[in-house]
């Protein structure tokens, strides 16, 4: 491993703080165009009330399965058993456990979603959320997988702690996106 | 491990966790579909929201990484303790979460401006994004430390818990927090 050592076993509040901040910074302005996006939807979101319910959620879970991934991935770093390595079996056993547990959730998502909806008196056929959850959401999980991949790399390379910028990094992208994704699909799909 | 078992372990050990996250992801939904009706009094407060819960999850999610590796590390020990890198880890996520909140109003109001758009006031902004930002800061530092704590000493690898933890806390006590704050300068103004 490079000159590492330093950032690896920084606790210093002043620079986690001026790690972070600058970064946090970037990536608010990242997300407003998903904040944008949101605002623009706001006709087929209260068309369709269940996807507003569904958008929180959507969005959490994607960046929940990058940050695991992140989490783990880092961890492995600083234990010194991360190889980037395409022979390691158990980085692509990590990979297939995210994408597995995209395809429970999501379903379930969409399950949950058509329960409330017909709770709170707003139907949407519970094959049309399954199919927006799932495409949305497997999209989703493969661009958190891949930014997971592709941001611990860069923080290691850089020798940055990956905790100070995986995560933030991952959940952004995957904010962005994830909400972009699931309104484009939502709109395709409901003929919006 | 071989890949098999590992592959068995992340899933078994995340999935509840998940699913928790899940639950919550879908109340904070509901919550979400309420706002959609303050949004008349506010121009402009929509675009905020993904932006407000997106630096929950970044501030607390970093803090949240940072102490599972330092627990794996065996650098900070699972309980309550005025140990030096735990109070600079939570001081500094303190000062990011706050600081955040302030730009991402002022950023959201200068966005709305160049689009053109209908906005309410810069203060309405500040006030809402300081009275959630401080109010979910501090249940997202305890709950943190109190969940990642509890699940360290049960056996749970504290990597799987730190990102359900902190987008089902940070997306409920967010949108709970931000209808709170939405409400309370809706009165005063």
């Amino acid at each position: 491993m490079p000159s590492t050592g330093d950032s690896l076993g920084s606790w210093s509040a002043r620079s986690i703080v001026v790690t972070m901040f600058p970064l946090l910074i970037v990536l608010s302005i990242i997300v407003l165009a998903a904040g944008i996006t949101l605002d623009r939807a706001e006709a087929l979101l209260e068309q369709y009330r269940v996807l507003a319910i569904m958008v929180p959620t959507m969005v959490g879970l994607g960046g929940n399965l990058g940050a695991i991934l992140s989490s783990r991935l880092s961890s492995r770093l600083h234990l010194g058993v991360a190889t980037f390595d395409v022979r390691d079996t158990g980085l692509w056993a990590n990979v297939a456990a995210i994408l597995a547990l995209a395809v429970t959730v999501f379903t379930v998502l969409a399950i949950g979603s058509y329960l409330l909806g017909l709770v709170l008196g707003f139907g949407v056929a519970l094959s049309t959320l399954l199919f927006i959850a799932l495409v949305s959401g497997l999209s989703i999980a493969v661009i958190a997988v891949v930014c997971s991949f592709g941001a611990t790399y860069a923080s290691y390379r850089l020798g940055i702690d990956p905790d100070d910028l995986t995560i933030p990094i991952v959940t952004n992208v995957v904010d962005v996106f994830g909400m972009l994704i699931f309104v484009g699909v939502s709109w395709v799909v409901l003929g919006f | 491990m071989s890949a098999r078992e590992e592959f068995v372990s992340i899933y078994r050990e995340t999935l509840p966790v998940l699913l928790i996250a899940l639950g919550g992801g879908l109340a904070s939904g509901v919550i979400l579909e309420n706002l959609l009706a303050s949004v008349e009094r506010f121009p402009g407060l929509l675009v905020m929201v993904p932006v407000f819960l997106a630096t929950r999850g970044n501030v607390y999610g970093a803090l949240g990484g940072r102490l599972a590796s330092g627990l794996h590390q065996g650098l900070i020990e699972p309980r309550f303790s005025w140990d030096e890198r735990l109070v600079n880890a939570v001081v500094a996520s303190f000062v990011n979460g706050i600081g955040i909140s302030v730009v991402i109003a002022v950023l959201t109001r200068l966005a709305l401006a160049v689009l053109g758009w209908e906005s309410a006031a810069l203060w309405e902004f500040l006030a809402i994004m300081l009275v959630s930002g401080v109010l979910t800061s501090t249940v997202l530092i305890f709950g943190l430390l109190l969940v990642l704590f509890g699940g360290y000493k049960a056996g749970y690898d504290p990597d799987n818990l730190v990102g359900p933890i902190v987008t089902t806390l940070g997306d409920i006590f967010g949108m709970l927090f931000l209808v709170f704050a939405v409400t309370l300068v809706g009165v005063i103004a």
